[in-house]
């Protein structure tokens, strides 16, 4: 449809034969010569004062080299979320107390694994055992032992990055306890609204903390240079440049003396972002004692301490006309953050920020609080606050369309937005595929028989089968640090090129996407393109791959730079040529005269020339793009003001599950998703995304759930953390919807993590439709299906 | 999580072998296939000082037949019998319950004697070091309390495996060599019901399995279902193993065991509910009281994520299942 | 005490002093450098460490190096031949079946063991030998389309 000859195709990833050869380097496989190992030990206590640590025992074992504890390093402070309102609330090794069982408490450097793991047990800590809180209700309390007494007061990473001092402290506004962030948002009037709704509901539902289960566990290996002050890091990272800036500011090293290196990431989802204090200690533990130092986090580590989903209680009242229409919508969301802020502030910001951009709500009140409890701490994850604000809506709309007697599908696409659309907060839908999602996900689903099909025909049959369908929204990059990605392309005598960017490939296809941006652009060949990436010395700033951003912005980037060497490449050949720029054109690598194909030279041809006419310059074209062109407004976590993002991906998905009534197992047969990512640069990468998304929130919907009980994670293994397996997958339909976002390369925008979210409502619905009743928590099991089953029978008797 | 330090003994022979494991008794483990036991040791559960190796002890492997008895090595992998001609045709529910071990990674290596000898499981012990320190050690781990259920000296530690409950409900008797001799038990003897040590040489006995046996006449029927949270890798919620012997097809059911796995501190024979059926022909009314009964007759704890009635109702479902099918019986 | 053991790893014979109390993996990645085989869970769990022990798919990280004595040992590093990739390396980058890569050597193997016994198993056949290998990035589509493509023997 577009003429396209690179973007829009599936064609294979260009880091597929280093990964089907097990030739890839991901940072586990970094082996340095005289690499130290380090370990972390860790507190098992919730909350614990610590009264003293021995180490001496430790430090005299054979082939320790160093043991740090947290007075070493205490005036170190780092966070995800760092700004004047909610400064920096970790330190890499706990100083005085611990929060989670988890914390660091200390870390040892040995010659081998064993030897570190060995000196971990003989390492002696005196703890005071605290009074702990479990859960958000609880800790709010005005009795609830603090977790953190005070604020750092220091200057935060935002300070430095230009935003305002504040002099008042945030929890002066409040009186819960406990608060770790809160943000409010109104317009309309919602009061009114629920006076002139003919129907109100409040429902309240409950998601689970989930992990993120990336294959690779997190690692880091770091390589301290004495002689040049340079430090090397290998990281799991899906931002190079914000765990650069994080690190040299946590390690006091000047920016440029420190580089994170290439290695291939085995999977993130949002749980590779944070810095964690493992990293840290890497680092430091290098610096101190000139070796090279490798720390890699086994299963349990991973499970319990780089981060989870936020579990979080979500109140809905909601007040519609008769026809479905929303008038009103009031929203109150309670998430747990565990031991330290995390993404808390931010997760209850976006728990917002996916909510309104759906739907038309005049009147709209949204309160969400983030809250310390003594827990592991929660972060980012595929989605990050989407699939639990969407879950919630979108159940509830599934509830009032019963209550009315309205088909589901028919009040959705009454009340959700459209092109042109311009939200509360400022931000336009240049594009907004949410209608055509619905309508092709309802086809493809076979909605219109199945649902009444399968409500009407089967009431008494032990299998049981419904059908459900959710929508949801995902910004494409917002403002984050380091805010913008540049990108750079050099061609080469042979009329090749090679793509130097800052991205970092985590499974999403970035290099591969990327490439084909330039090819296109460029008027050459996948085969053609060679992409430098991952490195922050060798490659230009990128936003990193979280917050959706790869595609808009990198994209954006790298297709400027590779316009800038197209346009340089013709200029040159125009003077070959002796013609006018304007009269060029170009294909297959060759640039010739529109009206006089004959006329021609080759792009190596060209670039050779440049050579040797230009003082040697080869052609080297740069670009660069920022999340928001056209403001310098950063959204605003407590009050959701600013603008947030410059296009929001959609996506409408149904489910079809089967449910055994006997054993209350369901089964996902179906899954259909149609995705609005503007334009799919390349199909089989956007299916794959998909794919992948939709198996992770089928997985959240109906078995994922970390146990936790008085802080202590049950399941930290594969075993007993019930992620699916192969036989779990079902059929599936992936289609994406091309609205061609004007701000997009080529049209595109996000597609890796919103489709996790509508699985979540899709399961939900599809379950209430086939057994009649309503599960409002996550995960949906068995047991809580034959209880809800058994209720519904003691009902009817 | 690396392995703890130990030395690796490899005896050639059952000869050998034996006093191996007399010398060592106590700070020493036999590994067959390792599937169990290296997590164990990963775990820290035991830090032996010895391993003892019986992956060169060739006289423990194999399937053979012989005057209708099936005997098998107890080195043979799940994977071996789930595949061998002989045990699908004659032993189908044998068959089933090896090929539902674990994931397909781990049948190959895994052997059926180490799952006849599994630990009982619970979520507070089969869990690392690390995390075991934030509490103190329960019963099982040489402590005083059970987490589970606040009693002390006492384990509720949940037998897991398999296969015993085919092989028990088939009335198969195994042999344990040691150095008193060899004797031949029950192979539901084996099992003692203390979660600490759950079966006759879990305390560290100098004591092999060297042999089970299987007699194929003491039934006319037996089937294994296993319900896990998902298709693979998921150790049993709740499995169940049916033996009938119908006097024909469609008959009346001289002998019926039922013996159920996830559910006790053993491989759960519910006796009471295999006497239901006994004498009776394989109508609906009995079955149900069979199944009902069965549910009557264990006593789940919480070990594991699923709750004990969740447990109860399984076995109520899956018993009346499996008899209805072996049985020939319509819903 | 170390002992020597001999294995064929990938075709070659290799030789290699072991502590009895590692794992096969850890030898593969640590003493001979063939990180192809990775660690995940290290526990049984996830199919990541999944080698070819005389042409069986086992999880290496629950495998005594030492039991690996005398045996042949396949790892993701031998599946190409000559330079040239495997059809299953080459189906799983065509039909997209690599995303992050990570799980990837394991459920090559398995797919390799697989088609060995089995030269055209059904869709089922495939998720039943793959359930042990856990992959978090693709949701399994396309590495049973991938596996399919080449039991059909299509044109990849
Ligand atoms: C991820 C995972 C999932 C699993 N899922 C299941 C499951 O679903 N169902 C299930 O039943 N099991 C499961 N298992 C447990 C285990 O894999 C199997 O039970 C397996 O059959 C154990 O056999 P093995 O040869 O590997 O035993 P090993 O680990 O070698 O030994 C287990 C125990 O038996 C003792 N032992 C072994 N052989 C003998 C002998 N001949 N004489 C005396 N003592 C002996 C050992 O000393 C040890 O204490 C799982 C394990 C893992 C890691
Ligand atoms: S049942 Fe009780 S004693 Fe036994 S392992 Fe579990 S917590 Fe320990
Ligand atoms: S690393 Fe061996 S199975 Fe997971
Ligand atoms: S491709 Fe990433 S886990 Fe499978």
């Amino acid at each position: 449809m577009t003429g396209y000859s690179v973007v829009g195709k599936g064609l294979p990833r260009i880091d597929g034969p280093e990964k089907v050869t097990g030739k890839a380097i991901f940072t586990v496989d970094v082996d340095l010569p005289g690499m130290l190992y380090g370990k972390i030990l860790r507190s098992p206590h919730p909350h614990a004062k610590i009264l003293n640590i021995n180490t001496e025992a430790a430090e005299r074992l054979p082939g320790v080299k160093a043991v740090l504890t947290g007075h070493d390093v205490a005036d170190v402070r780092y966070a995800f979320v760092d700004t004047p309102r909610y400064p920096a609330d970790e330190q890499p090794l706990a100083v005085d107390k611990v929060r989670y069982i988890g914390d660091e408490v200390a870390v040892v450097a040995a010659v081998s694994e064993a030897i570190a793991e060995e000196a971990l047990s003989l390492i002696k800590v005196e703890y005071e055992i605290l009074p702990a809180v479990f859960t958000p209700e609880e800790a709010i309390r005005p009795d609830a032992p603090l977790l953190h007494e005070s604020q750092f007061t220091g200057t935060s990473a935002w300070e430095e990055w230009g935003a305002a001092k504040r002099v008042k402290d945030y929890r002066s506004e409040s009186s819960l306890n406990n608060l770790s962030g809160r943000t409010f948002v109104a317009f309309g009037d919602v009061e009114q609204g629920f006076r002139e709704a003919d129907h109100v509901r409040e429902d309240k539902f409950q998601t689970a903390a989930t992990a993120h289960c990336a294959m690779e566990p997190h690692g880091a290996v770091a390589s301290y240079e004495p002689v040049t002050g340079k430090l090397h890091l290998w990281l799991s990272t899906m931002g190079i440049f914000l765990k650069r800036y994080n690190l040299s500011r946590a390690l006091k090293l000047p920016i440029s003396r420190v580089r994170v290196r290439h290695s291939y990431v085995g999977g993130a989802f949002g749980g590779k972002i944070d810095v964690f204090p493992y990293e840290f200690c890497a680092a430091y533990l290098s610096m101190k004692l000139g070796r090279p130092v490798k720390i890699e986090l086994d299963r349990e580590e991973v499970f319990t301490t780089t981060r989870q989903r936020h579990p979080i209680t979500i109140h809905i009242k909601t007040g519609v006309k008769k026809d479905g229409t929303i008038v009103a919508q009031d929203v109150k969301v309670i998430a747990d953050n565990g031991g330290y802020r995390g993404s808390g502030p931010i997760v209850v910001f976006l728990c917002h920020g996916f909510s309104f951009p759906v739907y038309k709500v005049p009147n709209y009140r949204y309160e969400g609080l983030a809250v310390y409890t003594n827990n592991p701490i929660r972060g980012p994850q595929r989605g990050h606050g989407a699939p639990q604000i969407r879950y919630a809506i979108d159940s509830q709309l599934d509830l009032i369309a019963r209550d009315l007697g309205l088909d589901p599908v028919a009040v959705l696409l009454k009340n959700i937005r459209h092109k042109g659309d311009v939200l509360p907060n400022g931000d336009r839908l240049n594009s907004c595929g949410l209608q055509e999602c619905i309508e092709g996900t309802a086809a493809g689903i076979n909605w219109s028989s199945k649902r009444w099909q399968f409500a009407a025909a089967q009431p008494l049959g032990r299998f049981r089968r419904g059908v459900g369908i959710s929508l949801c929204a995902m910004f494409s990059g917002a403002m984050y640090y380091p805010f913008a990605s540049a990108a750079m392309v050099k061609l080469h005598d042979d009329g090749s090129a090679t793509l130097y960017t800052g991205t970092q490939e985590m499974g999403q296809g970035s290099y591969t996407t990327l490439a084909q941006v330039l090819a296109e652009e460029l008027g050459i060949g996948l085969e053609d393109v060679r992409v430098v990436a991952g490195d922050t010395e060798l490659t230009p700033v990128d936003l990193g791959s979280f917050l959706s951003g790869g595609a808009l912005v990198t994209g954006n980037a790298v297709k400027l730079a590779a316009a800038d060497a197209r346009r340089q490449l013709l200029e040159c050949a125009a003077e070959i040529l002796g013609v006018g720029m304007e009269q060029l054109a170009t294909r297959g690598k060759k640039v010739f005269v529109r009206e006089d194909p004959q006329r021609s030279i080759s792009f190596a041809q060209a670039i050779q020339a440049s050579v040797f006419k230009r003082n040697g310059n080869p052609i080297i074209g740069t670009g660069s793009y920022k999340g928001y062109p056209e403001t310098n407004r950063y959204p605003s976590l407590a009050k959701g003001k600013g603008l947030f993002t410059s296009a929001y991906g959609f996506a409408a998905q149904a489910a079809e599950v089967e449910v055994d009534t006997v054993t209350g197992r369901v089964r996902l047969l179906n899954a259909v998703t149609y995705h609005d990512c503007g334009f799919p640069l390349n199909k089989t990468i956007v299916e794959g995304q998909v794919q992948g998304c939709v198996s992770m929130g089928a997985g959240q919907a109906l078995s994922e759930e970390i146990v936790l009980e008085k802080g202590q994670l049950f399941n930290p293994s594969f075993l007993t953390y019930r992620l699916p397996l192969a036989p779990d997958t079902p059929e599936s339909l992936d289609k994406t919807a091309n609205t061609l976002e004007p701000n997009g390369p080529f049209g595109a925008k996000e597609v890796g993590e919103g489709s996790v979210a509508g699985m979540l409502g899709a399961v939900a619905n599809a379950v209430h439709d086939a057994i009649g009743v309503r599960i409002n928590s996550l995960p949906i099991t068995p047991e809580k299906v034959l209880r809800a089953l058994e209720q519904k029978q003691k009902a009817v008797r | 999580m690396r392995l703890p330090k130990f030395q690796y003994l490899e005896p050639a022979t059952l000869a050998e072998t034996i006093p191996l494991l007399m010398e060592h008794q106590g700070r020493s483990k036999v590994i067959a296939g390792g599937t169990d036991l290296l997590v164990a040791l990963k775990q820290r559960l035991h830090t032996p000082a010895y391993l003892i190796s019986l992956s060169n002890l060739a006289a423990l492997k194999g399937i053979r037949e012989e005057d209708g008895m099936v005997t098998i090595g107890p080195l043979t992998t799940l994977e071996g019998v789930s595949a061998a001609p002989l045990i699908r045709e004659k032993l189908p529910g044998l068959a089933q319950a090896a090929w539902e071990v674990g994931s397909p990674l781990l049948r190959p290596m895994a052997t059926i004697g180490g799952n006849l000898c599994l630990d009982n499981r619970c979520r507070f012990y089969n869990q690392s070091l690390f995390w075991r320190s934030a509490r103190q050690p329960c019963c099982k781990a040489g402590g005083k309390v059970c987490h589970v259920t606040n009693k002390e000296n006492a384990c509720f530690s949940t037998y897991s495996g398999d296969v015993a409950p085919v092989l028990i409900a088939l009335q198969a008797e195994i042999k344990l060599v040691g150095s008193q001799g060899e004797r031949i038990l029950p192979l539901e003897q084996f099992y003692t019901g203390d979660g600490r040590r759950p079966n006759l040489i879990g305390g560290g006995e100098a004591e092999l399995l060297t042999e089970i046996r299987i007699p194929l006449s003491s039934h006319t029927g037996c089937m294994y279902k296993k319900y896990r949270l998902r298709d693979s890798i998921d150790f049993p919620v709740v499995g169940v193993a049916v033996a009938l012997r119908l006097d024909q097809p469609q008959g009346i059911c001289r002998e019926a065991k039922i013996v159920i796995t996830g559910v006790g501190s053993r491989p759960v024979e519910a006796t009471q509910a295999g006497e239901k059926l006994t004498g009776r022909e394989m109508r609906p009314e009995f079955i149900l009281a069979a199944s009902e009964t069965a549910a009557a007759e264990i006593h789940p704890v919480r070990t594991d994520q699923v709750g004990p009635s969740f447990k109860r109702h399984l076995v109520r479902v899956m018993v009346a299942e499996i008899i209805r099918e072996l049985g020939g019986v319509d819903r | 005490m170390k002992r020597i053991i001999t294995l064929v790893v990938n075709g070659e014979q290799r030789e290699v002093a072991v502590e009895p109390d590692l794992t096969l993996l850890e030898v593969l990645r640590e003493d001979l450098g063939l990180t192809g085989t990775k660690k995940a869970c290290n526990q049984g769990e996830c199919g990541a460490c999944t080698v070819l022990l005389d042409g069986k798919p086992v999880s290496s990280c629950l495998v005594l190096a030492v039991r690996a004595h005398g045996k042949a040992v396949v790892t993701v590093e031998g599946l190409a031949e000559n330079g040239r990739l495997h059809p299953l390396q080459e189906a799983f980058v065509t039909y997209g079946a690599v995303q992050c890569g990570f799980c990837t050597p394991g459920v090559l193997l398995v797919a390799k063991a697989l088609l060995d016994t089995n030269p055209h198993p059904t869709a089922q056949e495939i998720e039943q030998a793959i359930a042990g290998n856990i992959c978090r990035c693709t949701g399994y589509v396309k590495i049973i389309e991938a596996i399919t493509a080449v039991a059909q023997n299509q044109n990849i």
